[in-house]
């Protein structure tokens, strides 16, 4: 049974606007660490912000633990959205706010207006936020503002904020696109350890197809918004890639 | 062959003739702006000087001298009575800053065009708002509120306060307007709703810019707050009045004096708390 059943969906920013995504299907299981490739431009980030309802699709369906994603609204859908997790390219911090109360972010959608103001988060959400900060390696730094850590370290608030929100799924964002090739390598082995560890699947924008072949067990190819490709890691090869790439060569 | 042709073209008397006549257009065109605004400029001076000034009141440049020799002088008699009314004019402009910040609030929530609830209707409400206050001056509201509310201080404060409005909301709207959207998205995409998402992710990317333009505001409306007096809201102003009322020439300079002080003071509070948070 799948968690996450996405059909023929489709999307457009403008009606009447190019289709960015032009018919995607694809399912992704309680235990997959879910690729999606492509040129810049193919509708990743799109197709992710679809998921979580950042972007609103234009049609088709998608079911999240069975319930229909597309016809929520209100506090059904920042439900919906504290259940998923995202992380963002440009980490998409608070860089005026400390380290833990960014992380500690990752709770608003549990937390009240009245606590929001006061910003009187309840114990064991900071327990929470100390043992995700150790657990990311920021144990150090909980009292810096965000703008003072390096971009690796920012990307590691990034996901103690994105488990803060105890999520279901995790969207991944080009987690790495910002990061050099050996800090990336890191972020993206602390993400599947973490992700393993709690039992979140996720689905991951990803540029770079090496580490999408290293970490992920499934792939998406997207080329202009149509899915090339979509199976196992395993049955991935070149002839593949450079057919979902093609435009770029080009 | 097509670099040629322009070049032999060049030198024929018809072109240089033609160039010349264009150039000498051009000259007229030039001589006839000048001689109009030179009327102009004639014309004004002659009816709002020439005609306006009663000349033979004035006198002689000696006694315009004179006339302006007796504000060299400083009534140091009238420096203890200015303390309570400089203080006056002081806190007539923090409150009024303070009301006026508070004004702000829905002004900016509805003038920022990424926030604004609904737009058709909310952001021409907002952007008027800020026009109004802006294009009316102070002196005048602050008549308005002087006939409003009666003579004194609180005049004043509504005053300020109002005409604060348009400057600060304007600036604020504008800062949330620029704004980098990643923790909008960000906050959205953990649940937040809409005050969580201004709550974190818009105010602390604006507040520098908003603290700097309420400061800067804060300056300005001490300068403001010390001529409100001249209209009955309160200050400083109103002693200067007096002064000038009874011919007190010398209590004129010192109550400048005073204004200058605090304006003084104010500039270089402001100079260090914007530094400060900026």
């Amino acid at each position: 049974m799948p968690i996450l059943e996405v059909r023929d969906l489709r999307a457009r920013y403008t009606s009447g606007g190019p289709e960015i995504l032009k018919g995607i299907s694809f399912d992704v299981e309680a235990d997959d660490f879910f690729a999606i490739i492509g040129p810049s431009g193919a509708g990743k980030s799109t197709l992710i912000r679809c998921i979580n309802r950042l972007v609103a699709p234009s049609s088709g369906s998608i079911h999240f633990y069975g319930d229909d994603v597309i016809a929520l609204s209100g506090r059904e859908l920042r439900a919906l959205r504290r259940d998923i997790g995202m992380i963002f390219q440009e980490f998409n911090l608070i860089n005026r706010m400390s380290v833990m109360d960014n992380v500690l972010s990752g709770r608003l959608g549990y937390t009240g207006n009245l606590r929001t103001l006061f910003r009187a988060f309840p114990r064991e959400d900071i327990k929470h936020a100390l043992e995700l900060l150790h657990r990311v390696g920021l144990e150090d730094h909980v009292d810096k503002r965000a703008d003072e850590l390096s971009g690796g370290q920012r990307q590691r608030v990034g996901i103690a904020r994105a488990l803060m929100q105890d999520p279901k799924l995790m969207l991944l964002d080009e987690p790495t696109s910002a990061l050099d090739p050996k800090i990336s390598r890191e972020v993206m082995g602390l993400i599947k350890s973490m992700a393993k560890e709690f039992g979140v699947p996720c689905l991951c924008n990803i540029h770079d197809v090496h580490l999408a072949m290293e970490f992920c067990n499934k792939i998406i190819g997207l080329q202009d918004g149509e899915k090339m490709f979509d199976g196992p890691t395993e049955r991935m090869d070149q002839e593949k890639l450079d057919e979902i790439y093609a435009m770029e060569v080009l | 062959m097509s670099n040629s042709a322009p070049s032999s073209e060049m030198g024929k008397t018809s072109v240089v003739d033609a160039l010349l006549a264009e150039r000498r257009r051009q000259r007229g065109i030039h001589l006839v702006i000048v001689i109009v605004l030179t009327l102009l400029v004639a014309w004004s001076v002659d009816v709002t000087v020439i005609q306006d000034t009663d000349w033979e009141r004035m006198g002689s440049l000696a006694e315009v001298l004179k006339s302006a020799g007796r504000f060299v002088s400083v009534d140091w008699a009238l420096f203890p009575k200015l303390v309570e009314p400089a203080l006056e004019t002081f806190m007539i402009a923090c409150l009024g800053t303070l009301l006026g910040v508070i004004i702000c609030v829905p002004a900016v929530w509805f003038g920022a065009l990424n926030i604004t609830p609904f737009k058709p209707v909310t952001y021409p409400l907002a952007r008027l708002m800020m026009t109004l206050s802006r294009s009316i001056h102070e002196i005048v509201w602050a008549l308005f509120f002087v006939a409003v509310v009666g003579l004194g201080a609180m005049a004043g404060i509504f005053a300020l306060a109002v005409r604060s409005v348009g400057f600060i909301a304007k600036m604020s709207a504008e800062a949330i307007e620029d704004i980098d959207p990643g923790p909008v998205e960000a906050i959205r995409a953990v649940g937040g709703n809409g005050f969580q998402v201004l709550l974190y992710a818009i105010l602390p990317q604006v507040l520098p810019q908003v603290l700097g333009v309420i400061i800067f505001e804060w300056e300005i409306n001490i300068r403001r707050s010390a001529v409100l007096g001249l209209v009955g809201a309160g200050g400083l102003g109103l002693v200067f009045f007096r002064q000038m009322n009874t011919f007190n020439f010398p209590g004129v300079t010192t109550v400048i004096l005073a204004i200058l002080a605090i304006i003084l003071v104010g500039e270089v509070v402001s100079y260090f708390l914007r530094k400060e948070v900026i």
